[in-house]
């Protein structure tokens, strides 16, 4: 142990400084940047093309509230913009050269972006937040209505404010706002004419929702008429749009109405009457994005679609797409509209059919053909198992020549994937689900050797098969002792900064997955929300499989698979593949709610159950009908996955009898604390599991201890102290007195809000699961009423990271305001060489509360988002702190800095060979410790996992959220590895000088030694 | 079924209190010369529950700020700004700017009052990077231990003819000194350490008092060490 000890601090010497080289960038680390899944509810919100000459652009609003522009020929992001998340984007809308949105309660704020960059050319606040009317769905009672040939903007927002904008410079030139806010007219629609701006809503009546129009002199914001049009809505949202047309003087406000399309002509008087398009019956309506180029699709009752078009004689009928009833042929189809350079239009209709197994692109071009309209199909192989079902599509259309049209379309999955296709060649695929990864496991892969052998499958193989193996292997000798000279003469060794990546020249990518020398190359399962599994590879962010999850018997009414927890049950120590258990709750659209289990093969990313084929969907195995409250991975020697339903019962995964004996031996020790309520407050409840036949004839657990909290206070989060493997049990002062760490190995952390007092406080408990009871409690200050906390707990190590603002609500001087990083170490005992064993100490001890804490505050230079110490195989490298800061960025923290026991004055002779550093309050920002560097913006990182490495010094990090990022630190330098800058040629050439100087020197000593032989 | 919810806000008291927009402009200066290579970036008072974003010309407003104390800053990614203090008084259209240094008490507050609108500056682009050590012959040669081999090397060459080339006298002292120091790496081989420095000490009379015993009670604890491993 003190040997260990004695290790340490000589790697506290070592750890002067790590940093990266600019060498290093893309190698050690790799970066992929996402958008998010596609939020494709509306067509303010969904993927949606442009072009400006030559370059094409497909903007969307994502599920992680991001903007985005992606390039539609290699679907590389053009740029993103991030909206907070108290700022969810409503809406966007594009102009001729630039984009408008309108985010936060009833698009409180608009900003401007030019289109092609990105930039942001004006923000402003439309309204405040506060007086916001939070529609759902958001783009509900906001519109955007540009001016042609002019930056001026015409804004909804809120559903009865009207602001005449100009857009460059944000100055507002007229308001109007609804006389009677809270009336029952909500405005959705702006249409512009050089004669009057209308503003169309839905205004309450008994039965249904009754169109309102109010008309605006453009220029003055004068209100010329408002009136309510006859009629009756059933569904706002799919139900009705407005059509306008730059060569029709009258645009029309379009909706359905008991089966029949009708319209109303906009003249400023509003004079009309509503007019139905003569002919079929409609069952819906369906804007194709194409509302200013008047065409809409019209669904008839029989399901087949049919282009309306605007014109001067008001909506007519245009084009009906062949065998699109509804049919078992084919499954639903989804149109699109777009536009090609000149602005003609295009509608395509896409499905699946279900006959060729392909998916089929029927484009129609209205004003080709010489105005008789041509239709051009195209199949395209879209991957439905793969990808799911084809959720979204936008259209780019272009025609050389009278007869012949390119269409570019891109489709959202229902897996999250963005697509491009064009004439039936898919362009590029996106993975967006990426963005929603909700679990993620690091999985070890096989060494090349072993994953060979398995692969092959010769377990049991006899003498003449092995000889014959190996004498086949001998072919590669000379190659191996080429390789061997080659190594030897240029030092071109595995260094622990070169990239793992398995490059094609040195390997087969046939072979199967194996490791790096170092470990650096591992699987990263991850488990997204929807509904799709990933394995990607560690050393370059390559995408090893991917496994859409099955819906079980819930595939007939539909339904999600929502992870809950991620388990390796099988390492590559336990021979054969990695695998690993998924713990998802399948919420079925009919309520239901089912535990089911995924089971996999980490590399290869089959069912490891052997049910599902690998070309098919990923089924799992429904273990509970009901909820799951928690689940627990057992790892004894047999790694058994714990699960809870609701009503505490015990299930286990795999059930056999070897992991049955295992539970049952590990039972009585087995402590867990679960939340529950009782009486209208939550507390925090100790179980323990026990078999009572009477009740069931499972293991049932029952409370052991409760955690009663005052009241009002609310437990917010609980966070289990991260397991590692623990090098040493102290730490040996420099006067050779040792603090004995305190490492209670059933701590967890618990996070509260209190309520009780004004303004809400925050609490952070420390807790043993086995008795509740609390070892370490502090009460900090919240922000804004809200507790923001991050916080983790390793070893000892408990490091913790808010904002003070310094105010206790009665005074206004305030001394300090800013984000505090506090490190508690916790010790055995009431001072040095006090030892208590807390590591293997009963839970039940009298001791289990000997314990001092060492806790230092710091100010923090950042706001964070997440924060994760580093881990290593055996734990003795020390551990940096790794954060992802809220401007973006991964940084790391070294442990040295985050020492508690930094003294507050200049060090001793004693504490300078502790490596001590005295203490100085704000910590500092060192751009070099930027993990992420250049990097730009590795964005809302929710969750950082790190992974040790088979080298000791070394550990993967890896952060998930919008983009995933991975990367190497190692905290202590990389102690087991030849150093970077060890020279080989150094080396060499000293060497082979001394050689030289011998072979001069040597005769001349011989010389002289006979000389004196001679004359003495 | 498919209703309009309108969820109505809470008027909020804040509303009917005094509130200022803060207005400022980032000074595009050879560090950060343009919005481009600043990117997206925010300012923020506190923590970044006020915030505005820097548009393409630099300017950035942070809208409705009500009463009190703030610390301004700007998040960005590359590039360092300065902090401010700002104080948003009651009925004043203008807020007050100060200098404010992070991690310094905020109170009592700087002399200095900077102009509004806020001007900021970008003071440091963040360096990411360590050069990697590249290899050189002449710095390698250059090397302390480098140097003490090659004179070393040449000492050795060299010795013979100095020695040859010296008066007889001084040689003769040359050769006793040598003995002695034969004599001690002799003691220290054998491990008999006491009995060679005795004996180099009792030669050297005059230099027995520069020998510090520090030297004595080093080598004694390493002797201790060793005992004590054992």
């Amino acid at each position: 142990m003190r040997l260990f000890a004695l290790f340490g601090a000589l790697l506290y010497v070592a750890s002067t400084s790590w940093a990266l080289h600019e060498s290093d960038v893309g190698v050690m680390d790799w970066h992929k940047r996402l958008v998010g899944v596609p939020l494709t509810g509306s067509v303010a919100t969904a993927p949606t093309f442009y072009t400006a000459g030559n370059k094409s652009l497909i903007l969307t609003a994502t599920n992680n509230n991001v903007l985005a522009a992606l390039d539609s020929e290699d679907g590389s992001i053009a740029w993103r913009y991030l909206f907070e998340p108290e700022d969810r984007i409503a809406a966007f809308y594009k102009g001729a050269d630039m984009v408008v949105t309108l985010s936060g309660p009833g698009g409180s704020t608009l900003r401007t972006f030019e289109t092609l960059t990105g930039e942001i050319i004006l923000e402003k606040r439309m309204h405040s937040p506060e007086l916001g009317h939070l529609a759902e769905p958001p783009y509900l009672g906001k519109a955007v209505a540009f001016v042609p040939n002019s930056s001026d903007v015409y804004i909804l927002t809120n559903g009865y404010t009207i602001q005449h904008m100009d857009g460059n410079t944000g100055d507002i030139k007229w308001t109007w706002s609804s006389p009677d806010q809270s009336s029952l007219v909500i405005y959705s629609k702006l249409v512009f004419t050089s004669s009057a701006l209308y503003a169309i809503g839905l205004a309450k009546s008994t039965a249904s929702l009754t169109l309102h129009v109010t008309s605006f002199s453009p220029a003055t914001g004068e209100l010329i008429h408002s009136t309510n049009i006859p009629s009756s809505i059933e569904n706002p949202f799919a139900q009705f749009t407005t059509l306008t047309h730059p060569e029709v003087s009258i645009p029309r406000a379009v909706w359905l109405e008991n089966g029949a399309v009708k319209s109303f002509g906009l003249v400023p008087k509003l004079t009309g009457k509503p007019v139905s398009v003569k002919g079929e019956e409609y069952e819906g309506i369906s804007d194709i994005g194409l509302g200013e180029y008047g065409r809409l699709v019209g669904i008839k009752k029989d399901g087949s679609g049919k282009v309306l078009k605007l014109s001067n004689d008001g909506l007519e009928s245009f084009w009906e797409f062949k065998e699109s009833a509804t049919s078992e042929q084919h499954a639903p189809s989804a149109y699109a509209g777009g536009i090609d350079k000149n602005g003609d239009p295009y509608v395509v209709r896409v499905y699946w059919s279900h006959t060729m197994k392909q998916a089929v692109a029927d484009t129609f071009s209205g004003h080709l053909a010489e105005g008789r309209g041509l239709s051009t199909g195209s199949l395209f192989p879209f991957d439905s198992r793969t990808h799911g079902v084809i959720s979204h599509v936008a259209l780019s259309a272009s025609n050389q020549s009278q007869y012949k049209v390119i269409s570019r379309i891109v489709l959202t999955t229902s897996t999250g994937a963005i697509q491009v296709w064009e004439q039936g060649q898919l362009l590029w695929t996106r993975e967006e689900s990426l963005a929603t990864i909700m679990l993620a496991e690091f999985v070890e892969l096989p060494e090349k050797v072993v994953a060979e052998r398995l692969a092959a499958q010769t377990d049991e193989e006899h003498w003449f098969a092995r000889v014959a193996r190996q004498l086949k292997s001998t072919q590669n000798l000379p190659q191996y002792l080429l390789h061997f000279v080659k190594r030897f003469v240029t030092g071109s060794y595995a260094s622990a900064s070169s990239s793992a990546a398995v490059t094609t020249a040195d390997a087969k990518p046939s072979g199967p997955l194996a490791r790096d020398a170092f470990g650096f190359r591992q699987v990263i399962v991850a488990a997204t929300v929807m509904g799709k599994v990933y394995g990607i590879d560690s050393s370059n962010g390559d995408i090893l499989w991917s496994r859409v999850l099955g819906l079980g018997w819930a595939q007939m009414v539909g339904g999600r698979v929502q992870p809950v927890k991620m388990f390796v049950v099988k390492t590559v120590s336990d021979g054969g593949d990695p695998e690993v258990v998924l713990v998802a709750q399948r919420r079925a659209d009919n309520t239901l709610v089912d535990t089911v289990i995924f089971h996999f093969n980490a590399v290869t990313g089959e069912d490891a159950r052997g049910v599902s084929p690998a070309d098919e969907v990923f089924e799992g195995l429904d273990i509970i009908s009901g909820p799951i409250v928690e689940a627990y991975l057992l790892q004894n020697d047999t790694r058994v996955v714990i699960l809870l339903d609701e009503y505490l019962q015990v299930y286990l995964y795999p059930d056999t009898p070897k992991t049955q004996a295992a539970f049952v031996q590990a039972a009585p020790s087995l402590t867990f604390p679960l939340r529950t309520s009782a009486g209208g407050q939550r507390r925090l409840t100790g179980h323990q599991v026990a078999l009572n036949l009477d009740v069931s004839e499972r293991y049932v657990a029952y409370p052991t201890w409760t955690l009663s909290l005052p009241e009002k206070e609310d437990i917010s989060t609980l966070i289990p102290a991260m397991r590692g493997p623990v090098a040493s049990l102290g730490k040996v002062l420099g006067n050779r007195t040792t603090l004995y760490k305190y490492l209670n190995p059933r701590l967890f952390v618990l996070l509260t809000a209190s309520h009780a007092v004004e303004p809400t406080t925050c609490g952070l408990y420390v807790v043993d699961s086995a008795k509740g009871t609390i070892v370490y409690r502090v009460e900090l200050p919240s922000s804004g009423g809200k507790c923001d906390i991050k916080t983790s707990l390793t070893e000892n190590w408990l490091v913790y990271h808010y904002y003070d603002s310094d105010s206790d609500g009665t005074s206004d001087v305030r001394r300090s305001k800013g984000y505090r990083m506090v490190t508690v170490e916790l010790y055995e005992g009431h001072g040095v060489d006090q030892k208590t064993r807390s590591s293997d100490m009963s839970a039940y001890s009298n001791e289990t509360l000997d314990l001092t804490a060492y806790e230092q505050a710091y100010v923090f230079p950042h706001a964070i988002t997440a924060l994760a110490p580093t881990s290593t195989k055996f734990g003795i490298t020390s551990k940096d702190l790794i954060v992802a800061t809220r401007n973006n960025r991964i940084q790391s923290f070294p442990r040295r800095l985050l020492n508690p026991r930094r003294p507050n004055r200049k060090t001793t002779a004693e504490e300078a060979e502790e490596y001590l550093i005295p203490y100085d309050p704000v910590l500092p920002d060192d751009p070099r410790r930027v993990l992420s560097h250049t990097y730009e913006q590795v964005a809302n990182v929710q969750q950082i996992v790190t992974s040790p490495a088979l080298l000791e010094s070394t550990s993967l990090v890896f952060t998930l959220g919008l983009d995933l990022f991975l990367t190497r630190v190692a905290p202590s330098n990389t102690f087991d590895v030849l150093s970077e800058n060890f020279n080989k040629v150094q080396l060499v050439l000293t060497v082979s000088a001394l050689a030289v100087a011998i072979m001069f020197t040597k005769p001349m000593v011989q010389r002289k030694r006979l000389r004196e032989k001679w004359y003495q | 079924m498919t209703r309009i919810t309108l969820i109505f806000g809470i008027f909020s008291c804040a509303l009917m209190a005094f509130a200022v927009d803060i207005a400022g402009k980032v000074t595009w200066n050879d560090i950060c010369p343009d919005s481009r290579t600043l990117h997206h970036a925010n300012v923020l008072l506190d923590d970044g529950k006020l915030r505005g974003s820097i548009t393409r010309n630099g300017t950035f407003i942070i809208p409705d700020v009500p009463v009190g104390t703030y610390v301004f800053s700007v998040s960005s990614h590359d590039f360092v700004f300065d902090n401010l203090r700002i104080d948003v008084r009651d009925a004043e259209p203008i807020p007050e700017v100060r200098p404010y240094v992070p991690g310094t008490p905020l109170d009592p507050p700087s002399n200095v009052l900077l102009s509004y609108p806020i001007n900021v500056t970008p003071r440091q682009k963040h360096d990411y990077f360590i050069a990697p050590e590249s290899f050189n012959i002449l710095k390698m040669l250059s090397n302390p231990m480098m140097l003490i081999m090659v004179f070393g090397g040449g000492m050795v060459l060299a010795m013979p003819y100095l020695i040859k080339n010296m008066d007889p006298e001084s040689l003769e002292e040359f050769k006793e000194q040598q003995a002695k120091m034969a004599g001690l790496q002799n003691a220290v081989r054998t491990g008999d350490l006491k009995s060679g420095f005795t004996a180099l000490l009792s030669n050297t009379g005059d230099e027995q008092a520069a020998l510090p015993p520090a030297a004595k009670a080093v080598t004694g604890g390493k002797s201790r060490g060793k005992k004590a491993r054992r």
